[in-house]
Order: structure tokens, then C-alpha cells, then sequence
């Protein structure tokens, strides 16, 4: 547990399009909540009557439920001209919000999960990376991840090594940052903003940035939303539910070093919300 | 822990898997593509995936997250994310005992003793949502009055229970071999009747 901690951080609880249908019932942390419209103009009370602060960011309604939040994170690529910012829609799970964000920073399943989509055998191998948490921001980042990928988005025709950089820069929030098949010299920003209604249930919310003209906005939201949902049927058969921050009960190999990362880095922050502690 | 009646073998072809719960434990049973059958902690030692989902490739394992493969004896034989590699020993899953006897498949977390060989033949194995006592009183209610579908005395009819959680029993039938087909029908018509009884019973 630490729901102190998580209270002070910062969820999308709405995006911009789901709102237009009237307000969204929700959970946050164990606590309902109802997010009003319009998106430009949210609100977020509780049963009590309490409103909690609204940011209209990344194409979501994020609110806190703390009295001394942290403040949110930027993504400055999302702003880019020519950029198309497409929220991808909610998908419940029912796992613990850190193993979502530990599932979207593992490129190793791609060939067993995403067959033929964003991995497939023989092609297996993860190559050496690099991983730091970075001092100056505190978040967690791994570069020059490569993989071999055989469609690697909705505007890749044939197999490429795509290119890729992780980021963590809240603990139930990450981003990646992979190469651009129409654009080599940009790159495809695409991130999971992991709105945690309890320890063991997570709301989802996709989100990319791409430089991509030929898909239709529907497609391209349709091509992540099933890829998630390929990773849904993964993340509700892991046991324990919760993430194990005792390094003894899971085994990484080398491939595995984000994770690894991105536990100590929950550790030492005592993110310790969705998470199960050392010998607990 | 006893050993536990947990399937049927003929509903465990080589290259299958399946999932199965015993005394509070959850496992995964799988046969090989030689015949030879296991059965685990239904989790992969990696990520603490499900390897019920899993599936037989040859005589190994492969868990469906990230394909590593698990020989007979549990150990890591291949992680396909550094194929180079040799899997340390210490990565292993947990094994329990499986024997199967008279088309029955046993599994035990400690080294129980496997049942005594017996001639009888399976009929069925089922899912029943009630209690075991349930079960037990609703097999004595329709076999009471011996009128049919109830079993005769020559039918040696044996069943064998295994409680998955409270609410929640695996019930394993058997029969003595080489009933008639119109025979086995009538018979599994009790067992219909009997299931319906219990779980009536559970939820009355
Ligand atoms: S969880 Fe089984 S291979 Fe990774
Ligand atoms: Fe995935």
C-alpha cells in the first residue's frame, strides 16, 4: 500500500472524447468520483461533494486527489506541428497499475503476444540497451532498445528494426518515444497514462502522437486499442496480482533491465501503491 | 496434501495442456509430445505468468509471455529473448506429483502416495458449484429408491471428489469397465441428475 503517496500524483481519469456523452462515473484510488464535462471545462467531485483540481492535458482530464500533488509531467513532443494526438479510448484490466506500465516497457513478449504484428519468431533477440534513472528529472529511461518488427505501425508495410526509447516519468505513467516508418528523422511518441482504481484494477487510457497521413484517426486508434488488448489477456493471468518488489520472487535476465529499473526506482520513491513489498 | 482426482487422460492428448486446482493450489498440467505428463505451479518463475496458457512445444513448456521453455523436469531450457544463453539452473518451475491410474490423472503437492491401482473405468469428470457434503448427500438421494438412472450394484459406480474452493467441487465418475454404450448413457444421466440436486441443495 502508500495510497498517501499515489494521492499525490497525477491520472487521466476522462479523455476528450468520452465526456461528450455525459458524465463519467469512475474509481480513483478505492474513491467513486464523477467527471463532468465539457473536457475544455471539467470537473472532478466525489460522493461527498468534494472537487478535486482539473488539468485538461495530453488529450485527458487528469485530477489529483492530494493536497500537495507533484507536479505533471511534460511531454513536449506531443506539441509538435504536424504531429496527430490521438487518445486511443479506456480499456479496463484487472491488474495492478505498475504491471501494466512494467508490460509496456517489455519489448521481449512482442513475438509471442503481438505475433506478426509488432514481433514474430525467429526474431527474438533483445540486443544490449541502456537504462538509467535520471538524476536531474528523477524518471526512468532505457535507449537504444532495437527490435525487429514485422508491422510496427498502422504505416509500416514490410519488417523494419524499429528504434526505441522508454521513459517513466510518473509511476503508473510511460512513454515511448520508436522510429517513424514515413519520417526517419522524427520519431512516433505513443504512452499509457494507467488510471489506477485500486491495487488490483487499472483503467488504461492509450495515447500516441504520430506523423502519420494515410491511416484514418479510427484506424490508428483501432490498430493500439488491439494491441492492448492483447496485453490484457497477459496482464490478468500474472500471479501475484501485485507487482513483487522483492527481487527474489521474479527472475529477470538481461533483457529484463527496464524493469528491473523501474522497480528500484518504485522502491526508492515508496511508490509503493499496486506493488507488493520486500517479504510482504 | 492428498493426491487429488483431477481429470480424465483421454482429455489430455500429448501436446495439451491444462489448468488444475488442488487443495488450494493452482497448477498446470501438460503433456508432452512423447506422453510423458507434468504438472507445475500453474506460474512461470519469470513473471509470474499463468503457464496454463502456455503451450507444448515438443517436450518443453513454452510459457505464452515470453516463450521460455520449461523441459519435464521443470527446468529453464531456452530464453528466447538471448537464445545464446545458457538458462541458469536455478530457474526452475515448481513441480508437484502426477500419476494417472485407470484413466484418472492424480496430482499431489508432496510425495503422497498414489492411489491403489484399481479396474474401474472413468465415466466423467465435472464441475460441480456446491460443497462436497452437498455433493455426497445429493449422490445418496439419487441413488436411494435404485430406479433409473440410479446405478446398480453391478455398475460398481465410484465417485471421487475434489474440492476446488468452498462452493466449488471436481467430480471424477467412474464405472466398471466395459458397460454397454445404452448403459453409460443412463449412467451419465445420473450424473446430471446428481449435479442438478447438489447445486439446488448449495444455493437453497
Ligand atoms: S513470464 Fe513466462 S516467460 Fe516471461
Ligand atoms: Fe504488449
Amino acid at each position: 500500500m502508500s495510497l498517501e503517496y499515489a494521492k499525490n500524483d497525477w491520472y487521466a481519469v476522462a479523455d476528450i472524447f468520452c465526456l461528450r456523452d455525459g458524465p463519467r462515473r469512475t474509481r480513483l484510488l478505492e474513491t467513486d468520483i464523477t467527471v463532468t464535462g465539457p473536457a475544455e471545462d471539467a470537473t472532478v467531485t466525489d460522493d461527498q461533494g468534494n472537487r478535486y483540481p482539473v488539468q485538461l492535458k495530453f488529450d485527458h482530464v487528469w485530477t489529483t486527489l492530494g493536497d500537495s500533488p507533484r507536479p505533471l509531467f511534460d511531454i513536449p513532443e506531443g506539441d509538435e506541428e504536424g504531429r496527430r494526438r490521438v487518445p486511443c479510448g479506456v480499456v479496463r484490466v484487472n491488474c495492478s497499475p505498475l504491471r501494466a506500465v512494467e508490460n509496456f516497457l517489455d519489448i521481449a513478449h512482442f513475438p509471442f503476444v503481438h505475433t506478426d504484428i509488432l514481433g514474430s519468431e525467429p526474431h527474438t533477440e533483445v540486443s544490449p540497451y541502456k537504462v538509467a534513472i535520471r538524476e536531474e528529472s528523477d524518471e526512468v529511461w532505457a535507449t537504444q532498445v532495437k527490435f525487429f518488427q514485422p508491422q510496427a505501425a498502422k504505416s509500416a508495410g514490410d519488417g523494419i528494426v524499429t528504434d526505441y526509447d522508454y521513459r517513466v516519468p510518473a509511476p503508473t505513467v510511460a512513454v515511448l518515444y520508436k522510429t517513424c516508418p514515413p519520417k526517419p528523422e522524427a520519431q512516433d511518441v505513443i504512452a499509457i497514462f494507467v488510471q489506477p482504481v485500486s491495487e488490483t484494477v487499472s483503467d488504461v487510457w492509450p495515447w500516441m502522437a504520430l506523423y502519420d497521413d494515410a491511416s484514418t484517426f479510427s484506424e490508428m486508434a483501432q490498430f493500439q486499442h488491439e494491441i492492448f488488448v492483447q496485453d490484457r489477456s497477459i496482464l490478468e493471468n500474472q500471479r501475484p496480482v501485485k507487482l513483487p518488489l522483492d527481487p527474489k520472487m521474479e527472475i529477470p535476465t538481461r533483457a529484463d533491465m527496464t524493469s528491473v529499473a523501474y522497480r528500484r526506482w518504485l522502491k526508492k520513491r515508496g511508490a509503493f501503491y499496486g506493488a507488493l513489498r520486500d517479504g510482504a | 496434501m492428498t493426491t487429488r482426482p483431477v481429470g480424465l487422460t483421454r482429455d489430455l492428448p500429448a501436446g495439451r495442456v491444462m489448468h488444475a486446482q488442488a487443495d488450494g493450489k493452482d497448477m498446470v498440467v501438460w503433456r508432452a509430445t512423447d506422453g510423458t505428463i507434468a504438472a507445475w505451479d500453474n506460474r512461470c518463475p519469470h513473471r509470474g505468468m499463468a503457464l496454463s496458457h502456455g503451450f507444448v512445444r515438443g517436450n518443453r513448456l513454452a510459457c505464452l509471455y515470453h516463450g521460455w521453455h520449461y523441459d519435464r523436469s521443470g527446468r529453464c531450457g531456452l530464453i528466447p529473448a538471448h537464445p545464446d544463453l545458457e538458462p541458469p539452473a536455478t530457474i526452475h518451475a515448481t513441480q508437484y506429483g502426477v500419476v494417472e491410474t485407470g484413466g484418472v490423472i492424480w496430482v499431489s503437492a508432496d510425495e503422497a502416495p498414489a492411489p491403489d491401482d484399481s479396474d474401474l473405468a472413468p465415466l466423467r469428470s465435472f464441475i460441480v458449484e456446491a460443497s462436497e457434503d452437498a455433493l455426497r448427500d445429493a449422490q445418496e438421494a439419487t441413488s436411494a429408491d435404485g430406479a433409473p438412472p440410479a446405478p446398480e450394484a453391478s455398475d460398481r459406480v465410484s465417485v471421487l471428489c475434489n474440492p476446488i474452493e468452498p462452493g466449488r467441487t471436481q467430480v471424477t465418475v467412474l464405472t466398471a469397465p466395459g458397460l454397454p454404450l445404452p448403459r453409460l448413457r443412463t449412467l451419465s444421466r445420473w450424473c446430471e441428475a446428481m449435479r442438478r440436486q447438489a447445486e439446488a441443495k448449495e444455493t437453497a
